[in-house]
């Protein structure tokens, strides 16, 4: 079978081809990473040098530290972390609540509630910026953190994401646990809630991602230094500091070390993550 | 026997308090939820209607001015640039970086070996947050930065990407695919497991070749895939804000190359505190989304038949 001999070298080429391809697309999305960390560990003439060195010679650390000083990076973590954290809190506690209600109870308006919330899918919040941002200023809200968290508490796509979920949880242990006496706070708490921890663990990270790299919002909310996240801060550093790039470098390192380990050490949830969200 | 049951133990009377009960618990789950989304939300989407017939600065007192602001904004010359800018880089960013996903998610699934770092490398731009990604990216722009140096092997001289306003778009729209492309990817790579692998199978026995079941199967069935990275993109790519706000430095600069409608939106308010003009131009934003979804809906929301 001369056929399936050439057939067998076209596919063993073909393959190579791929990985080829693949490797190459790997390298462009890694490349800019890189060129960063190298960056950040140079000192600032080498930095400059044309064409560019890839090695860092002598490697310079004191750039992480002094880019730690002149700026508060300290507190904009602090800030982030606060925001970050009570905003996947809010989205865990209020969206499970919201999408079990509708996927488990039948009640009058729910079908009017669950319509208004896949409404609201498609309104991104670049595109309300301005009437947010009077409502908050109306509210008192600019240069606090309630300005900073409430925008973010709650969402619609986490909302569907939960309401998904619970739809796939067997009925029967409900019905049994409802004829039991349990209150839906405890059926909803104690049974179902359980069942669903995937599910809960990748809104979490979804949502944690969103408001750790939200740069809009602190841009409206915050005015004051005080009140800045991390992506805020090192865009209104780098239009201070525009020249010294490895100072510039090691701040984007440090503000994307938290994500890339949380990234590294849940891959599997932020996958399935997108491919449920994506997919529906 | 549930339901058998349960119906045995409530009499009617019960039942009725019952209902009762559920239904107040649904609004106590449900309501802070609703409240949120439409002081945060939906509330505000109405309420920049109302805005964009007033005339304000956020100060003075506000007045109603009907549909003037829309005839104000109409013939301003700066919007329309800035239409121009966002529909250009809707229209350049969207299709490529779906068709990259697209290629590159048909590619890995190919059971190829360390499929896993591949995908891990691929999607790790879009864990990056746009700030951080623009601050790398306009190093790597600069005049004697690694981008241009790179083309210097090629015998190409590359461009003052940032400052040169022929340029200027082009590379945020790079960025841009190059932050996304990897996200849609994984949605892609998703699609592709729900594809019937009997039916590549039979393709080959039928004498197709790779790209002839690429173009007649693949294509076709990632079809709600590829429907939601559209639209997903198209919304996103329309309203691209953080990129350009921070490449220019707020200014849209140079020569207004990189204002988008976002863009405009906010200096609207905060430059020249003329809160009804960028209301006006908001309106005008939500109505080109929405035209352009039901557009894509009626060319790719059909349901697959396979």
């Amino acid at each position: 079978m001369v056929g399936s001999q050439s057939e067998k070298v076209w596919n063993r080429v073909s393959r190579g081809i791929y990985l080829l391809i693949l490797t190459a697309g790997a390298l462009v999305m890694l490349v800019p990473f890189l060129w960063t960390l190298s960056t950040s560990l140079k000192s600032l003439g080498q930095a400059l040098v044309y064409p560019p060195q890839w090695i860092p010679h002598p490697v310079v650390w004191q750039n992480f530290v002094k880019t730690w000083n002149i700026v508060p990076m300290g507190h904009w973590f602090l800030n982030s972390t606060l925001v970050s954290v009570s905003v996947v809190v809010g989205n865990v506690v209020l969206d499970s609540m919201a999408g079990y209600a509708l996927a488990r109870i039948s009640f009058r308006g729910r079908s009017l509630v669950f319509f208004g919330i896949i409404s609201m899918l498609m309104i991104p919040f670049q595109s309300i910026m301005l009437p947010v941002y009077i409502i908050l200023r109306t509210l008192g809200l600019i240069n606090s953190y309630a300005g900073l968290i409430l925008p973010q508490l709650v969402s619609a796509m986490g909302v569907f994401l939960m309401r998904q979920a619970f739809l796939n949880v067997p009925g029967e242990v409900e019905e049994s646990a409802i004829i039991d006496g349990a209150s839906r706070w405890r059926i909803f708490w104690q049974i179902s809630l359980p069942m669903v921890v995937p599910t809960v663990l990748t809104l979490a990270l979804m949502m944690f991602m969103g408001s750790w790299n939200n740069f809009l919002l602190p841009l409206l909310v915050a005015n004051n230094q005080t009140f800045w996240t991390l992506p805020l801060g090192v865009v209104m550093f780098q239009q201070q500091y525009y020249t010294n790039w490895p100072y510039l470098m090691a701040a984007a390192v440090m503000a994307t070390v938290p994500v890339t380990i949380l990234f590294l050490v849940l891959q599997k949830w932020f996958i399935q993550g997108i491919s449920t969200t994506g997919l529906k | 026997m549930a339901a058998l049951s349960l119906k045995k133990t409530v009499n009617s009377g019960g039942l009725k308090k019952w209902r009762r009960t559920e239904t107040m618990t649904a609004y106590g789950f449900t309501l802070p939820t609703v409240i949120l989304l439409l002081g945060f939300s939906l509330g505000p989407a109405a309420y920049a209607f109302f805005l964009s017939g007033v005339s304000w600065n956020l100060l003075n007192h506000m007045h109603w001015v009907g549909l003037h602001n829309y005839g104000v904004i109409f013939h301003m010359p700066l919007f329309w640039t800035s239409v121009k800018n966002s529909v250009i880089f809707a229209a350049v960013v969207m299709p490529v970086q779906t068709v990259i996903a697209m290629v590159f998610a048909v590619i890995m699934n190919q059971n190829l070996p360390a499929r896993p770092l591949y995908r891990l490398a691929f999607f790790f731009p879009s864990i990056s947050s746009s700030a951080v990604a623009s601050v790398m990216f306009m190093w790597i722009f600069n005049k004697l930065g690694l981008l241009n140096s790179f083309l210097s092997v090629i015998h190409i001289s590359g461009p003052n990407w940032i400052g040169n306003p022929h340029f200027a778009l082009s590379a945020i729209m790079i960025l841009n695919i190059w932050s996304t492309a990897g996200y849609f990817m994984v949605v892609f790579l998703a699609g592709l497991q729900a594809i019937p692998q009997n039916m590549y199978e039979a393709a080959a026995i039928d004498g197709a070749s790779g790209f002839q079941r690429f173009l007649r199967i693949t294509v076709p069935l990632l079809r709600p895939s590829t429907f939601f990275i559209v639209i997903m993109g198209m919304i996103g790519t329309l309203q691209m804000f953080d990129q350009s706000f921070i490449i220019s430095g707020g200014t849209g600069g140079p020569l207004n190359s990189t204002l988008t409608v976002s863009l405009l939106i906010y200096q609207e308010i905060f430059s020249y505190g003329h809160v009804g003009y960028g209301a006006a131009a908001t309106v005008f934003l939500f109505v080109l989304v929405l035209g352009l979804t039901l557009l894509i809906n009626r060319w790719l929301g059909k349901p697959v038949e396979y």
